[in-house]
């Protein structure tokens, strides 16, 4: 490797690992970096070359160009300064995701002074994928920023960068952030994952319901609409009735044996060899079973957890999923 | 409705359009002023290259290739080498800036291509100062530059809107901040000589005064307007009559031409030159000319000064700049007004001052023979040969006019006996005519005669149309006397140092005499301001750098202080800037000021608030407290509620809610806690 990389990555690290990790970032004079860009050294060796010019001409209008120009640069510098300088930067937690599926991290930009900052980025350290803000005075902005995690778990927000090359692009001014924040990454999803075995063995043994549910599933009754159900169990010609009535009120399907059908999914059973892909497989099963609003079981190596429905229920199959 | 068509047509245009638009825009702007400097194929190219642009961009196309452009820039390459056989001349230099900059626009793909053609808008503006540096073309490039640094700003303004406007507003506010950093930069830079010699051209002729004299040719001087030479005296000012600069002298004559004597020798100090009363001090910034010629009042015995000049004598008085002619000159100079000089006894160099080219102006020969025999005036009285002529002039029968007609071969025979109508360059050279046919030797002066004095700022403007040629004639005893032979024939071209003015013109006609003598005035104004401006800053350069330093005590400037205290000033300003930056301001908002001081002041006035309360509960609590007494307050806390979390009225501004907080009945509410046990 070649050493000034390696002293360069070197630095990076010690860099990054001083960096306090916030979810709420206070912009100051203190964690606001700034160096002279690419152009802003073309910029520079055009005011020599002008000065030379004015020099060897010895054009008084031409040195009066020159140092101007050299002025509004030196301002500019101050002016790119104070657009990051002062302001709030609060990252909205992200909800949990799946991996390989881009999580869309939020950046809430807020501008307590009383002038508009314009030319905001945020992007990752390494990322090419900025996106733009303007931040009215007294106000806030909202960005937001794809990402891709890295691994499945508990996962710490990748590093940010927040960067303004306004007002003339001479010089770079920018913020490195550790957001504070962890994010649950489930396993990957398998979108053309079988149906589970018909049937699995219950916790005590005993052979557990079929829970088979084809898409015919024989009509059992109606009740109100409950949260979850899923579109397919809604009576949409009742609905539309009731939308004329003006109550607003859904009717959902019942399926026979729903609510008391228990399915237990099991990491053993998934008929995969790898366990990224059997992770994979269980992951999908829990969604697929949790749309369908059976009860279900994960049984994991080390750790089982009983038969239930619901949203939580669902959130805490996935996370011992992510971390298995 | 057109404007605004106009304005919602642009309106309507994507933002990078708008753009292009606008940088085209700019360029052209910047560019307009080399167009008539420029040659005409390259004028044409760079005008082609940018409609190009603006119809590619304003309909959507594509830009063209690689190949079409280097197919153009070849094309621009090589043609200008055609014309100035070279790529890296002033001249050739300028163009190419001009052409690269037309072509490079028609490659603004990236973000770089856009910074060089800001870069070289830059160069632009600044290859335009080497045409001019008057105010004017100072005021028009400030546009372009802040122009340029808008277009620059905006983009860096990423986003969907396009906002010109802030854009130009930030531009503005850098300029403005980033001017102060300029004049001190400006002030302090150690001013040096050019740091390679640069391959000078000759300099562009300009109209003024020239080496010779043929008759008839100072008739164009007269119409011009422009400026020679201004000058301040330091010290009491004259009365106005008898300025006369000396230009240069002209003593041999072909009949039509009058041209300076080849130089015999070099002399360290104008012949016997003998001064006479209080010298008058003063400063001449002389304009841009190509001749040498140090114009001072007649007679200055000591060497104009100023530093970087280096001015030596002629033996007939004037002074020249030994170095090159450059751009303006200023320098110091005394002069008295009452002098002698030339040799005081006859010498034989004086017969060619007596020559005449054979064969020409036979009639005046014979009049001057006649003269001659009719007077009784010894033959070498010189003076009282001069008066005789000059009654002749003065007698009536001739005439001062612009105008005079085109003369002949024998110019003092028309003047004298057939046209009798001339100006001062026909009278003159016909009066030294015929003093050399008398036997007296006589030579014609040019210059500049009177300078009109601008009340504003007390400088004197000298013209070209005062330029003026006169006589001087040889008087045994006495030396070289000055004779203006054009006073005699027109008292008032002389007297009163009223310069010649042209009758109104068709302009002048149409705005009166009022209208003119306000047109005078502006003018006066507009040439006060110019004047200061070529003083304090086109001649702004190392002497005065030195004033400066010595003014601020320094025993020994040099260039080496001017660093030095530049170097002081700049960090003391980033110093400055970098603490004021760092210093952590308490900026609060506004509204919450406003909030706490509502709370402080129920607090005050007893009523106990949890720690965080909204202004809807504060109104209760007033409410609960004073009841209908309450209703002021409750009404402005409902409306600072709604000053953040409402729709916006007028209402409801912080400005109107901080005005209106003196108005609520405080007085009442304190009588009232007062009244209330302390709990």
């Amino acid at each position: 490797m070649n050493p000034l990389t390696w002293a360069g990555a070197g630095f990076r690290r010690w860099w990054q690992a001083r960096l306090r990790p916030t979810d709420f970032h206070q912009l100051t004079q203190r964690n606001v970096y700034i160096l002279p860009t690419g152009p802003g050294l073309m910029l520079a060796a055009t005011l020599l070359v002008l000065l030379l010019a004015s020099i060897n001409f010895q054009l008084n209008l031409g040195y009066a160009l020159t140092f101007l120009l050299a002025g509004c640069s030196v301002v500019g510098m101050h002016m790119g300064h104070a657009t990051l300088r002062g302001l709030h930067l609060q990252l909205v937690p992200p909800p949990a995701q799946f991996l390989d599926v881009a999580a869309t991290l939020t950046v809430r930009i807020h501008n307590p002074s009383p002038r508009p900052r314009y030319g905001l980025g945020i992007a990752l350290p390494s990322g090419t994928d900025w996106s733009w803000a303007e931040v009215p005075a007294l106000g806030s902005a909202e960005l937001k920023l794809n990402w891709v995690a890295p691994h499945r778990g508990m996962v710490t927000l990748p590093l940010l960068k927040a960067e303004t090359r306004f007002p003339m692009g001479a010089f770079r001014v920018w913020t490195l952030w550790q957001p504070a924040s962890t994010m649950w990454v489930y396993p990957r999803l398998e979108p053309s994952a079988p149906e589970w075995p018909a049937v699995q063995v219950g916790e005590s043994g005993g052979a557990a319901v079929v829970a088979r549910l084809a898409a015919d599933a024989e009509l059992d009754g109606l009740r109100g609409y409950r949260r979850g159900d899923a579109p397919k169990h809604i009576v949409w010609k009742k609905a539309a009735q009731a939308m004329e009535t003006g109550s607003g009120a859904l009717i959902s399907r019942e399926s026979r044996g729903t609510p008391t059908a228990e399915v237990w999914l099991d990491l053993a059973n998934t008929g995969l060899a790898d366990k990224e892909g059997r992770l994979s497989r269980l992951c999908t099963w829990v969604c697929r079973a949790e749309s369908r609003g059976l009860r279900y079981g994960l049984r994991l190596p080390g750790r089982n957890i009983a038969a239930a429905s619901g949203a939580e229920h669902q959130r805490q199959c996935l996370e011992a999923l992510a971390l298995c | 409705m057109l404007t605004r068509g106009a304005y919602s047509w642009l309106q309507k245009l994507p933002r990078e359009t708008r753009e292009t638009l606008f940088v085209l825009l700019v360029v052209a702007w910047v560019l307009m002023p080399q167009a008539t400097q420029l040659p005409h194929w390259c004028t044409a190219l760079a005008s082609i290259l940018l409609l190009w642009r603006g119809y590619l961009a304003l309909y959507g196309r594509a830009l063209p290739g690689r190949w079409w452009l280097a197919a153009v820039l070849v094309l621009t390459l090589a043609s200008t080498w055609l014309v100035y056989g070279t790529l890296f001349g002033r001249e050739a230099g300028v163009a190419l800036v001009v052409l690269l900059l037309a072509l490079k626009t028609l490659e603004m793909r990236t973000q770089r291509d856009a910074f060089v053609v800001f870069f070289l808008g830059f160069f632009a503006i600044l290859t335009q100062f080497f045409q001019s540096q008057s105010l004017a073309t100072a005021a028009y490039m400030l546009l372009g530059l802040l122009g340029l640094l808008t277009a620059l700003v905006h983009a860096h303004m990423p986003g969907s809107k396009s906002r010109l406007r802030r854009a130009a507003i930030t531009a503005s506010r850098m300029a403005a901040f980033g001017m102060p950093l300029m004049l001190v930069v400006f002030m302090l830079f150690p001013r040096v000589a050019p740091l390679w010699s640069v391959a000078e051209e000759a300099p562009r002729a300009r109209s003024g005064l020239a080496a010779t004299m043929s008759v008839g040719s100072m008739a164009d001087l007269a119409l011009d307007d422009s400026i020679a030479l201004r000058l301040r005296f330091e010290g009491p000012e004259p009365a106005g009559k008898a300025l006369y600069f000396r230009g240069p002298v002209l003593s041999q004559f072909d009949g039509r031409q009058w041209t300076p004597m080849e130089r015999r020798d070099r002399s360290p100090r104008p012949d016997n030159l003998q001064v006479q009363g209080k010298p008058l001090r003063y400063e001449v910034t002389l304009e841009p000319t190509a001749n040498p010629w140090l114009l001072v009042l007649d007679a200055t015995p000591e060497a104009p000064t100023q530093t970087d000049l280096q001015a030596e004598p002629t033996t007939d008085l004037q002074w020249l700049d030994k170095a090159n002619p450059r751009d303006l000159r200023r320098y110091h100079a005394q002069s008295y007004l009452q002098f002698e000089y030339g040799p005081r006894e006859w010498t034989p160099e004086l017969r060619v001052f007596t020559l005449l080219p054979g064969g020409t102006n036979p009639r005046t020969l014979q009049w001057a023979a006649q003269l001659q025999a009719d007077t009784a005036a010894p033959k070498g009285d010189a003076s009282a040969l001069s008066a005789i002529v000059l009654a002749r002039l003065g007698s009536g029968d001739y005439r001062y006019t612009l105008s005079p007609g085109v003369y002949g071969a024998d110019t003092a025979d028309e003047f004298w006996f057939d046209r009798k109508a001339g100006f001062c360059e026909h009278i003159a050279s016909a009066y030294v005519v015929v003093m050399r046919a008398l036997g007296v030797p006589a030579r014609l002066v040019t210059g500049y005669l009177g300078a009109q004095r601008n009340a504003l700022d007390g400088y004197w403007t000298v013209r070209q149309s005062d330029a003026h040629a006169w006589a001087e004639i040889w008087q045994a005893g006495i030396g070289w006397i000055r004779v203006d032979p054009t006073a005699a024939v027109s008292p008032w071209r002389i007297g009163d140092a009223t310069r010649l003015t042209t009758p109104l013109g068709p302009a002048g006609q149409l705005i009166g005499p009022a209208g003119y003598k306000m047109w005078a005035k502006a003018r006066m104004a507009w040439e006060a301001v110019n004047n200061r401006w070529n003083q304090s800053v086109l001649n702004y350069g190392q002497s005065a750098q030195m004033d400066i330093l010595k003014k601020l005590g320094f025993a020994a400037p040099g260039w080496e202080v001017l660093g030095y205290l530049l170097a002081g000033v700049m960090s003391t300003i980033a110093l400055i800037s970098a603490t004021w930056a760092g210093l952590p301001r308490r900026r609060r908002d506004p509204w919450h000021t406003l909030l706490a001081r509502a709370r402080q002041r129920l607090t005050a006035l007893g009523i106990r608030l949890p720690p965080c309360t909204t202004p809807r509960q504060m109104a209760q609590q007033a409410k609960t407290r004073w009841g209908d007494d309450a209703e002021g307050l409750q009404q402005w806390l409902l409306a600072l509620e709604q000053c953040r979390y409402g729709k916006s009225h007028e209402a409801t501004k912080v400005e109107h809610l901080r005005s209106t907080w003196r108005t609520l009945p405080w007085a009442k509410y304190e009588a009232d806690a007062r009244r209330r046990p302390t709990p």
